[in-house]
């Protein structure tokens, strides 16, 4: 399930928000290993503080599974600002048709292989089609999206080739960052709802995707304390091998599985302080 | 889309008025207004052909401080139709006298992000069934974010320190792109020329002719003729 949250209904998802960010962090310091700032293992920039507009996918059980992040090429966004690099040194594109797609990722630890509806497949193709049906909505006529090869390879799979590339491939940090250019086209939203297999709408009513994230806060919320949970959060974000990732999630199982006992809801008093 | 090029017309505050009476009688619209704060002086300045009394009730009754379509239509990055306020109090509170000036509140907001921190805001109505406003919605969107943007920029470069800070800043490839259209070429021929696919050549010169403020490819290839940015053909 989608939901597009922006300035304009923000103020009723902050929490979904919060998640998305976590997410967020989690995939790009994490799995990534981009250059990004954590805080309170949260992934948050500039950008976000412009009242972009988030497409966020949830899971049935109401769990946030994927993002991205869309802003308008008119006024300041990510090419024009930081990934100039990826231009060559060339002024960005600017127009009111076109948006800028950002910060894209998947829960990849919590979404399965394979093709069903809790697959990194399915959603990878739900928010692509929310963002471009949203796009169109809004009169928008092209995207371009910054993405790392891994990405690409991902979009050219799935029915959602680039038709064609800004500037050359950069490489940023331990990645490498590219300018794709997408149509914001019926044709394009066709070929990826028939790749994914998906003919429903895919936004869902607001009461909806409350009731749904908030049946799942509550489940996490029941079974570990929020300490624990966020200590858990940091220790993900800043694990730097495939390894320690294991280990922490394994961790968080094993804590899962004894949450009901009263040992580990005095376990937070044991930990050492974070920032 | 035929609308009169603010960039080339006498600087004067008649010729956006002029704008968006055309914009209206292009696009189907009964009225428009845009709405601005100057990111220099801070002064608000805006432009609507809605009926006088109208703006003397809006006015006298400093409504724009709770019109929703102006608060929260600025910080969405979509078009905001009118409709998601349905359930807003502050709306009904602006708008539940509008039908006896003549104006619908059936509207949409085309809020304007510039490169300084600039906001504008571009509103129409038209007063409709949901069948009718829906398919003029599908056809006129895309001609409405172009309309906003060319109406914010040159409403921008009206101040003189803000017309400073905008030259157009064009990539090598947008120079390219118009110097082979001041040649005469096609999209397809310059596509053909270039190697790269007619879409990419389209999505650049639709950059460039905002870039350059002007709403047709003709004039935005006069114009970097102009400033020596390409040769004439």
């Amino acid at each position: 399930m989608i939901i597009v949250i922006d300035a304009m209904n923000r103020d009723r998802h902050e929490d979904i928000l919060e998640e998305m960010y976590r997410l967020r962090a989690r995939v790009f310091a994490g799995r990534l290993g981009w250059d990004v700032k954590i805080t309170n293992g949260k992934e948050i920039d500039q950008f976000d503080n412009l009242d972009p507009a988030h497409v966020v996918s949830l899971d049935d059980q109401g769990n946030v599974v994927g993002c991205m992040r869309l802003l308008q090429t008119t006024g300041p966004h990510m090419l024009a600002d930081v990934f100039n690099a990826v231009l060559d040194g060339e002024p960005p594109l600017r127009s009111s048709q076109v948006w800028e797609a950002t910060r894209f990722c998947v829960d990849t630890d919590r979404l399965s292989r394979g093709r069903t509806r809790s697959s990194i497949s399915y959603v990878t193709s739900e928010v692509m089609i929310a963002a471009f049906e949203y796009g169109r909505r809004a009169g928008i006529l092209d995207a371009v999206a910054v993405i790392d090869p891994v990405m690409n390879r991902v979009m050219i799979r799935s029915g959602n080739a680039p038709y064609d590339y800004l500037g050359k491939p950069t490489p940023m940090g331990k990645v490498t960052a590219m300018a794709a250019l997408m149509d914001c086209s019926e044709e394009r939203i066709t070929r990826l709802r028939d790749f994914a297999g998906i003919d429903h709408d895919v936004f869902t009513p607001e009461a909806e995707v409350r009731a749904a994230f908030e049946r799942a806060q509550a489940i996490e919320a029941r079974t570990l304390p929020p300490q624990l949970k966020s200590w858990l959060d940091l220790q993900l974000s800043e694990a730097v091998t495939d390894e320690e990732r294991t280990a922490v999630n394994a961790l968080r199982k094993t804590l899962l599985e004894k949450a009901h006992t009263a040992e580990i809801h005095r376990l937070p008093e044991a930990l050492p302080a974070t920032h | 889309m035929d609308l009169i090029d603010l960039s080339n017309v006498e600087e004067s505050d008649g010729r956006f008025l002029r704008f968006l009476n055309e914009l209206c009688d292009t696009l189907e619209f009964d009225f428009a207004s845009y709405a601005t704060t100057n990111p220099v002086n801070g002064a608000v300045q805006g432009f609507a052909n809605y009926p006088d009394s109208w703006i003397e009730y809006y006015s006298a009754k400093h409504l724009h401080h709770i019109d929703p379509t102006i608060r929260r239509g600025s910080r969405s990055i979509a078009p905001v139709d009118w409709t998601c306020f349905e359930h807003d109090d502050a709306f009904d509170a602006v708008f539940r006298a509008a039908p006896s000036f003549g104006v619908a509140a059936r509207g949409i907001t085309v809020p304007v992000r510039g490169p300084y921190g600039d906001l504008g805001l571009l509103s129409v109505t038209r007063d409709c069934n949901d069948a009718e406003w829906d398919s003029l919605m599908r056809k006129v969107v895309g001609d409405l974010q172009v309309a906003a943007v060319h109406m914010h920029d040159n409403v921008m470069q009206s101040n003189t320190l803000l017309k400073a800070l905008r030259r157009p800043q064009l990539s090598r490839r947008e120079v390219e792109i118009l110097q082979w259209a001041g040649e005469g070429k096609s999209q397809q021929d310059i596509g053909d020329i270039l190697s790269i696919s007619h879409r990419t050549v389209e999505v650049h010169l639709r950059s460039a002719r905002e870039k350059m403020g002007a709403l047709t490819t003709a004039q935005a290839v006069g114009r970097a003729i102009g400033l020596g940015l390409i040769h004439p053909g």
